[in-house]
């Protein structure tokens, strides 16, 4: 399965197997401590959003769409 | 199927030969909130086979229809919501779509799925004619939807099937080769 972003697929099929490994062997079975995938979601996640505002998906009611959160402009 | 099964193989529902529309799948955000819920929220990227000179004439990047899915599991309770509306440039249609996987109350190894479906048209008077149809549609994507899901499992079992066979040929050799040594 691809993503929407043809640069992140790679990224989203490693999260993916990951998570899916994560989801029916530790959380369905109360284990839900720990979060082994953080890592590869916080990059698979990054490109996503990268490829979301380059095709301008309107994505209702979800805060990560802030783009320039936290970045400061430098003045000359 | 038991709950455990049908939630697994909902997470891994694309791609699955009922619904060729969908292209593309992304998680836009997940966490377990404070009550120990799974919270996904993901992006569906749906593509319905227009012909290629109207893709030319109205551009690619407007040919796809998007579908954002909130997700909540509750591993304890075991229930499964899904809610999902279509995003889409026009925005004329809209579709709400919720979904509920519960464990059978009294047959433990399947689970119950109630759906509803909202359909909304912005700016038209609506026709009895248009909402029977998009109606009859989406009870047959239901249908279709089961019939993903049954899909995917299968899939599921077939991958650990063909897993377990591969790890007892592997010992059995081992053991075959430990033998031969200590003779």
């Amino acid at each position: 399965m691809n993503s929407v972003g043809e640069a992140c697929t790679e990224l989203k099929r490693e999260y993916d197997q990951c998570f899916n490994r994560w989801f029916a062997d530790k959380f369905l079975k109360g284990e839900s401590a720990g979060d082994p995938c953080g890592q590869l979601f916080k990059r698979y996640q990054l490109c996503v959003q990268k490829a979301i505002k380059e095709k301008d998906i309107p994505i209702e009611g979800l805060e990560f769409m802030g783009p320039s959160k936290g970045k400061t402009e430098n003045s000359t | 199927h038991p709950w455990e099964t049908v939630t697994t193989a909902a997470m891994q529902k694309y791609p699955n030969p009922m619904n060729p529309g969908v292209v593309g799948v992304d998680v836009l955000q997940r966490q377990v909130d404070a009550g120990g819920k799974l919270h996904s929220h993901r992006l569906l990227s749906t593509e319905w086979g227009i012909p290629a000179i109207v893709k030319s004439l109205i551009g690619t990047c407007r040919t796809k229809t998007y579908v954002q899915e909130h997700s909540v599991v509750d591993p304890v309770k075991k229930t499964m919501e899904l809610k999902s509306r279509n995003i889409s440039f026009t925005n004329l249609v809209s579709v709400d779509e919720r979904l509920v996987y519960k464990p059978h109350p009294r047959e433990p190894d399947k689970t119950i799925l109630t759906q509803e479906a909202i359909i909304s048209v912005k700016g038209v008077s609506l026709s009895s004619y248009l909402e029977g149809l998009m109606a009859n549609t989406i009870s047959s994507n239901a249908k279709k939807g089961r019939e993903a899901l049954e899909w995917v499992i299968n899939r599921l079992n077939a991958e650990i099937e063909e897993f377990t066979a591969s790890a007892r040929g592997t010992m059995r050799n081992s053991m075959a080769a430990a033998a031969f040594v200590e003779k």
